[in-house]
């Protein structure tokens, strides 16, 4: 809300600049977003001058007429040369002698123009910085106005516009006034509400209007008063100019009254052309199943029974503390105002404006909480106003039906409570005082301060509440800086974080960047992923985009989105992985799971001394069995083919211990990656968190050294092209060799001219009480070369 | 102490020790000499069959010659190692000013890196970590916090909902529901975890990270959370970093404060990171509220409670100077190694 810091300082006795006051305000709890003067700060040394005589004309410039005119300030006459179509003698108008400032820092100093010396110059708005008009010509002001006045004096521009942007506690700071009462309470000076004085006519109200609210719960109070005689016209310049300042645009002289008076006072009010009111009758009513009116937007509106109208004997003429309606709306014609002040309840009016999309001012205000108090306030100053401006005729009475009035709540203040919550505390005669300058009526009893809420506070309803007011008034800088006591505790950290710490430290040791992405998916590339082997896609009643409209399923999503992004930026080689949760729907609940994905596309690495190698799918499954290493999970089994439907069919494999899948690794398919426009080879690793949370790492036992010398023997088979695999080579030769064999390590492999591979390993004996003879080692791996090769039909290459 | 056959023998080795240059020609000397059939070697074995009167005179020459011998051959092997190594550096010789070999190294995510670094602040604090789901339902993200439906102050969160109950966390304040709900003060915790709101641009994410924290117990004052948060402040941002409180609103604290700390780029001249207020805004906080302690069995006259909140990503980008929030979930690689 933006208001004018002049405005202000009529209700409070306030001898701080604009900046000092936003200051103070701010550091009470009320946001001060912006503070900004009304007129162009470097302006500086313009006057109201008059053309006194127009001397002669120097001929034409870009179609105008330039002239010569003599310029008084009253004391100084200057010749000043002019090209505006409305300069003509006897107009007073901006003039800005030489010396004066103009904004942009532009210094006006004599010049000559057409042979003649020009002494200042005359300004639009525009070359003021206060507008855009410029083709009218200069800014004339009133005949009457002083001459020689400083011209951002005159025209009330020394001022100030405040931004307020206030919590939804305080609509209380939605006004002029409140910001003057709350400043006046922060600093200790007077504050000065309003005096209304209204004359009423003869003629009483209720002859010429009635209400009836049909509605009390959603309506308590509505009040109404009839202004006769009004003429409808401008505002003076005035209330306009304050209204500008507000932000708000000027219509007329009694629409602009009702808005002037919300910004003065914080109450909402609507003024009707009675003419148009059937009957002068008032049905504070819900709204009826798809009834309809035509808002003062020009729009038509289809209503549901959860909302208020207002209405006339016949049908709506306004939405209940949102907006009026059109058919009732106050124009040149209107003579006879009908002017209504109201409270409405906040969740009606809050869920109507959202219901039909319409923020206004009225509603801003009645969902926080109007004040049910302030409403007869509101009515008699605006009523005023219309006499004042309008010409008007208060009729005598207003009609008031508040069938409940509302009781103001006591709250009992114990200081001992102030100390307790804060570890400080003001006195009991400054607390006093500050409740007292905050509007509240407050009784010092023995057992503590038993304060009366007012109506426009209706965000105190505790105790702790009124600690807060005290303690804001008297300076949060007055809290004091200790430390919590009490006894010890061991402090614990949820075995997840510490599992992705360790999965994080291993993975950026091997040199892959973490990366994070959103939550948040496109259905059809989530689907794409993989739809069968997870559960139902969660979708939002209110994504920010298509894009964006489901929760992911999949982390490799984001992963892959990650590597889009930097191959698409001349990175083409991303070692990266997540650490994120995967979202979805099961037939009984919402499930939430922890996964761990790694992906690598491009090269392995990159170095003067070594070929650029690209990555393959054993840099995925390394990637794989080194996160389960780190978790202390030994010796996965390798079951080729079992993966989910996101890698490709020859190139996925999964690792599992106990036929529990624990990690899935192979090649993204082709037509996955194509559609987050990858190019080249993706290789990914997937591990389930949670679900090796639950398998517990094999706790680490000392073995003894071995005392006595290993010795080593080579073997190589050749392997056709069945769908033999090597780890059922080594099961088999682990179990050939029998306990001597410590070590089994494949070293080679490579394919053969005919198509066949061949599978080197190195086997390690050792004993643990001897040394072990060539004889007895080589009977050992005489043995297993045969019984392999026989098994599997395999070709022993060689033995060494 | 000479022996013509001895002499002869050392005359021939001292001219091929002197003429050899290279340590294999050094060894054949020695071979020849001094190995198991070399000339000396034999001489020393045949001195058996030597006359008895010759012997004493012939056996100590020998040996003496021995001794010598191995002496130059060692001295003279110094001397051609040396000057073959150095011919060995020299054809070999490599240029320095190459990049050395350096093992791949992975960076963490900045986020996670001040994650790491808050939790390990409040660890040392004596806060243990909580965590919950991040979808919610309304009771726990709203209802539970004194946000009852229609409240104004939802306006703050603007939320993602799946149905009229369920929801995306707004904040991770929920999380202090189902922690005090599962146990009895004292409590002290920190509660970190991604949250959401439906808001986008440079300062806005619809996913942001957020920690809370948390602590009630018999006897706990807004004071201690203000001594609590400048312990936090200069271990993150630096031992001279000062914080200021101001009154602000949060419906599931009373009172409640925002807190700024003192901007570590101006000292609080005032810059264009803080936007020449001299201050940042880094978190809200407050006293727990007392219906929010009534709606998991607290009695609010038994106990007190703190709970402040901070997004991590305002905090890295303050940190870093980061001046988009979209950075960190771009995922750029030049982005995440600068942080390493």
């Amino acid at each position: 809300m933006k208001i004018s810091y002049a405005w202000v300082k009529e209700f409070a006795d306030l001898a701080l600049s604009a900046h000092d006051a936003a200051d103070r305000l701010v550091n009470g709890g009320i946001e001060v977003a912006a503070v900004t003067p009304l007129a162009p700060p470097d302006l500086r040394g313009v006057v109201i001058g008059e053309i006194e005589a127009i001397e002669r004309t120097l001929g034409e410039s870009q179609g105008h007429r330039l002239v010569l005119c003599r310029v008084s300030t009253g004391g100084r006459r200057f010749a000043v040369v002019c090209g505006a179509p409305n300069a003509a003698p006897g107009v007073r108008a901006a003039f800005a002698p030489p010396g004066a400032v103009l904004p942009g820092g532009r210094r006006i100093a004599a010049a000559a123009i057409r042979g003649a010396e020009s002494q200042g110059m005359l300004c639009s708005e525009r070359e003021l910085g206060l507008g855009d008009e410029h083709d009218a010509g200069i800014l004339a002001v009133d005949p009457e106005a002083p001459l020689g006045a400083d011209l951002v004096t005159y025209l009330g521009l020394d001022d100030f516009v405040l931004e307020i942007e206030i919590t939804p506690n305080r609509p209380d700071c939605l006004s002029v006034v409140g910001v003057a009462r709350e400043l006046a309470a922060l600093t200790g000076s007077r504050f000065r509400p309003p005096a209304v004085t209204l004359k009423e006519a003869d003629e009483p109200v209720e002859s010429l209007a009635a209400v009836h609210v049909e509605a009390p719960d959603l309506c308590p109070r509505y009040t109404a008063r009839v202004i006769s005689g009004v003429t409808v016209g401008p505002s003076p310049a005035w209330m306009a100019a304050r209204l500008r300042a507000a932000g708000l645009r000027p219509i007329s002289n009694v629409v602009d009254i009702t808005n002037y008076v919300l910004w003065e006072l914080g109450h909402p009010l609507h003024a009707f052309d009675h003419a148009t009111v059937a009957g002068g009758t008032i049905v504070v009513r819900r709204a009826r199943k798809r009834e309809r009116i035509t808002t003062l937007d020009g729009q038509e509106r289809t209503l549901t029974e959860a909302m208020l109208v207002i209405a006339d004997r016949r049908h709506a003429i306004g939405l209940a503390g949102v907006m009026g309606g059109g058919s009732t709306e106050v124009t040149t014609n209107t003579t006879r105002v009908l002017l209504e002040a109201a409270y409405f309840d906040p969740a009606t009016t809050r869920r109507t404006a959202r219901a039909l999309g319409l923020t206004t001012d009225a509603a801003y205000r009645f969902e926080r909480g109007a004040d049910i108090g302030a409403l007869l306030d509101a009515s008699a100053r605006a009523a005023q106003l219309m006499v004042d401006l309008a010409g008007g005729r208060v009729a005598r009475g207003v009609i008031d039906v508040y069938p409940s009035p509302r009781p103001r709540p006591r709250i009992r203040l114990r200081m001992e409570r102030v100390q307790r919550l804060i570890g400080s505390a003001p006195s009991r005669e400054e607390a006093a005082r500050i409740l007292g300058s905050l509007g509240l009526a407050v009784r010092d009893s023995r057992a503590g301060l038993d304060v009366e809420v007012p109506s426009f506070r209706r965000d105190l309803a505790m105790e702790d509440d009124l600690v807060e007011e005290v303690i804001r008034v008297w300076g949060y800088d007055k809290i004091p800086s200790t430390l919590p006591g009490g006894a010890l505790s061991l402090v614990t950290i949820p075995p997840a974080l510490r599992q992705e710490a360790t999965v994080r430290r291993a993975l950026v040791g091997a040199g892959l960047h973490e990366v994070i992405s959103y939550s948040f998916a496109d259905p059809s590339r989530d689907a794409l992923l993989g739809d069968a082997d997870v559960d139902k896609p969660l979708p939002l009643l209110n994504p920010l985009s298509q894009d964006a409209s489901i929760m992911r399923r999949h982390v490799l999503d984001g992963v892959l989105d990650a590597i889009a992004t930097n191959v698409r930026r001349q990175q083409p080689d991303v070692h990266v992985f997540e650490i994120g949760k995967a979202y979805g729907q099961s037939r009984t609940d919402v499930r939430e799971r922890r996964w761990v994905v790694a992906a690598v596309t491009g090269a392995r690495a990159r170095a003067w001394d070594t070929p650029a190698a690209a990555v393959d799918v054993f840099d995925a499954k390394g990637l794989a069995e080194h996160v389960l290493a780190a978790l202390g999970v030994r010796h996965p089994r390798t079951v080729p083919g079992r993966a989910r439907q996101v890698f490709e069919p020859d190139c996925d494999g999964a690792l599992d211990v106990d036929e529990e899948v624990v990690a899935e690794f192979g090649e993204v398919r082709a037509e996955i990656r194509e559609r987050w426009g990858i190019a080249a080879p993706v290789f990914a690793a997937l591990l389930p968190l949670d679900v090796l949370a639950a398998i517990a790492p094999a706790p680490a036992r000392y073995q003894p050294l071995p005392r006595f010398p290993s010795v080593h023997r080579d073997m190589a088979f050749t392997v056709g092209e069945s769908a033999l695999v090597a780890a059922d080579v080594e099961a088999a030769i682990r179990a050939e060799a029998g306990p001597l064999l410590r070590h089994l390590t494949l070293f080679d492999v490579f394919r053969l001219p005919d198509g066949r591979r061949s599978l080197a390993w190195r086997l390690t004996f050792q004993a643990e009480d001897r040394t072990l003879t060539d004889d007895e080692v080589n009977a050992i791996h005489a043995r297993v070369a045969a019984r392999v090769s026989e098994r599997f039909h395999v070709t022993l290459r060689g033995t060494g | 102490m000479s022996h013509p056959r001895v002499d002869a023998i050392a005359g021939k080795a001292r001219a091929a020790i002197a003429a050899a240059q290279t340590s294999a020609d050094l060894e054949a000397v020695r071979v020849g000499i001094l190995g198991r059939s070399g000339e000396l070697t034999q001489l020393l074995r045949s001195l058996g069959s030597v006359p008895a009167a010759e012997r004493p005179a012939l056996g100590a020459a020998a040996n003496a010659a021995k001794t010598e011998l191995e002496t130059a051959l060692e001295r003279r092997l110094a001397e051609v190692g040396a000057a073959e190594r150095r011919r060995r550096r020299e054809a070999e010789r490599v240029d320095l000013t190459l990049p050395g070999r350096r093992p791949p190294q992975g960076t963490v995510h900045p986020l996670t890196q001040v994650h790491d670094e808050i939790v390990a602040i409040f660890a040392g604090l004596g806060f243990s970590v909580a965590q919950g789901p991040e979808i919610e339902t309304d009771y726990y993200n709203f209802e539970a916090l004194n946000l009852p439906r229609d409240h104004p102050a939802r306006d703050m969160q603007d939320t993602f909902y799946f149905s009229e109950d369920t929801l995306l966390r707004t904040h991770t304040s929920p999380v202090q529901i189902r922690a005090m709900q599962g146990q009895r003060p004292p409590i002290r915790i920190i509660m970190p975890g991604r949250v959401y709101r439906r808001d986008a641009d440079i300062t806005h994410s619809p996913m942001f990270t957020q920690v809370e924290g948390l602590a009630v117990d018999r006897a706990i004052s807004m004071g201690d959370l203000k001594g609590t948060l400048e312990l936090f402040a200069r271990e993150m941002f630096g031992p001279r970093s000062r914080i200021r409180f101001r009154p602000s609103f949060f419906p599931f604290t009373e009172p409640s404060a925002e807190v700024d700390v003192l901007c570590f780029l101006c000292g609080g001249d005032g810059c264009r990171v803080c936007k020449q207020s001299g201050w940042l805004e880094i978190l809200g906080c407050g006293m727990v509220h007392p219906q929010v302690l009534r709606n998991v069995a607290y009695d609010p006259e038994e106990v007190t409670g703190w709970a402040f909140g901070m997004g991590i990503e305002r905090v890295a980008m303050l940190k870093y100077g980061i001046d988009d929030i979209r950075l960190f979930f771009e995922n750029d690689l030049r982005f995440l190694t600068q942080f390493a």
